[in-house]
């Protein structure tokens, strides 16, 4: 999977594009610790580009979630396809996650 | 009327009947189904000793064919064939083409088989080709006269050894109309055959063919609709499967991942279905390794796809003490087990032969 972060002043946008799986999963872990580091604000998952994800990759969002959570900062997603959005929905990830339309919309909403 | 017991046949170190036994009573329609290469033609072709059996008894109207004191000519009388390759007298006219027989086998006159035959040709709706040659007909055609050129030598069964696999998709209705106006009539025959819808229409009872013996046998209700063994089961349902046996807690997920999506390309499976497939692959391998008590790791996959269900089943079985993640306390935590139960149906658990066995289908929407 490829994974591309953005920083801007207020927020974080983290790109993954490809599989989130078992296999991917601890390598998108290590590429995010970085970005929550201290870091008390915002963080968006663009997931445009994210094809497949499984507990795995959901366990890491949540790990993520709450460390930011409990720094006073926020994990959000957005741009969910198909598959991706069908799963973080039946797993019921939606109903703690903001999830936004796109990168813009995520970035503006307080 | 036909009794089989113990038949067997070898061609040389191949064993192709194994140990089959059957019974055709009076009347009956039987189809004889099955995969290529599993006896069929060869059961036929042993009933009238076409083939010598290595083995067992045929027993008609209560004689034993293979008792060296049989009448063997006069019983093969009895039972008229009709081939796949028609095997028509290429020189002789249709007509003349049914009244050999019965003028040089069962002393007929001439004037007496030309009648006869003529009837024949004219209830196989062939009248009009009663001067025609083989060479002259469709290959519809040519099977209606041999199935008419059957009849004229008065049989008490008819072997049919697969009568329309050499003809055009469109000419298959033809012969099976003829065939089927037979069993509306009453005649009492075996037909060898890969038409399903023929073989539930109009058969008494179906005979299902597989490792050299009747595997399965039953109404075609039954066979077609609720067959009871495994085998029956995949062929009906023309299922396709994939097996794959891990043995070790380091699975490759890549190389599995790979045959999965080779698999559902191959069935050619929507997308959706192909990510549902791999992801309870994934929670499924990913929920036994956390759940591994014992050092033993062995799993085996099976991924079946039923073409004429149009579904996708997926069972694991694991060796090993009991576990049932789907009881509760058993796992971390639920997500795993909340995707598979959200992206399958009919899931169940069976503790079989010291193992833990899911099954569940994938679901479509």
């Amino acid at each position: 999977m490829e994974i591309t972060v953005q920083k801007e002043s207020h927020y974080v946008v983290v790109k993954a594009a490809g599989r989130l799986d078992t296999n991917t999963a601890p390598g998108f872990e290590r590429e995010c610790a970085a970005c929550l580091t201290g870091s008390k604000g915002k963080i968006i998952l663009d997931f445009s580009k994210l094809e497949y994800i499984s507990s795995a990759g959901l366990r890491c969002i949540l790990s993520m979630a709450k460390k930011l959570r409990a720094n006073g900062g926020d994990l959000v997603l957005c741009s969910l396809s198909g598959f991706v959005e069908e799963v973080i929905r039946i797993s019921g990830f939606d109903i703690f996650l903001p999830i936004f339309a796109d990168v813009a919309s995520a970035a503006h909403e307080n | 009327m036909i009794k089989v017991e113990h038949l067997s046949k070898q061609f040389g170190e191949l064993t192709v009947l194994r140990e089959v036994n059957a019974e055709i009573k009076k009347g009956e329609v039987i189809s004889i189904i099955g995969p290529s290469g599993t006896g069929k033609s060869t059961f036929l072709r042993c009933l009238n000793l076409l083939e010598m059996p290595s083995g067992g008894r045929i027993f008609i109207d209560g004689t034993d064919i293979l008792d060296k004191s049989a009448d063997v000519p006069k019983l093969r009388q009895k039972m008229g064939m009709v081939f796949q390759s028609f095997n028509l007298f290429a020189h002789l006219t249709a007509l003349e083409n049914l009244t050999i027989g019965p003028v040089k086998l069962l002393g007929r006159s001439k004037e007496q088989a030309g009648k006869k035959a003529m009837e024949l040709l004219k209830m196989v709706g062939l009248a009009e080709k009663a001067g025609s040659f083989p060479d002259e007909l469709s290959g519809g055609q040519k099977q209606r006269v041999a199935i008419a050129r059957c009849l004229a030598m008065e049989p008490e069964i008819i072997l049919f050894d697969e009568p329309t696999s050499a003809l055009d998709p469109t000419m298959v209705s033809e012969v099976l109309a003829v065939i089927r106006r037979l069993a509306k009539e009453g005649m009492t025959m075996a037909v060898v055959t890969h038409e399903m819808d023929f073989a539930r229409d109009v058969s008494n009872r179906v005979f299902y063919m597989d490792e050299g013996i009747i595997y399965e046998e039953g109404p075609p209700q039954q066979i077609f609709e609720n067959p009871q063994k495994e085998k029956t089961r995949v062929f009906i349902n023309r299922v396709r499967s994939l097996t794959y046996h891990i043995r070790n807690q380091n699975y490759d997920l890549y190389a599995i991942n790979g045959e999965i999506e080779h698999f559902c390309e191959k069935h050619v499976l929507p997308k959706t279905t192909r990510n549902k497939a791999l992801l309870l692959v994934e929670e499924l391998l990913a929920i036994f390794s956390a759940g591994q008590v014992t050092r033993q790791f062995e799993i085996d996959l099976t991924l079946s796809y039923s073409e004429k269900r149009d579904s996708l089943e997926l069972v694991a079985e694991s060796a090993g003490d009991y576990f049932n993640p789907f009881e509760e306390n058993t796992l971390p935590d639920q997500l795993g087990t909340t995707i598979i139960k959200n992206l399958s149906e009919n899931m169940e658990y069976q503790r079989v032969s010291d193992r833990n066995r899911f099954s569940m289908t994938v679901k479509k929407q």
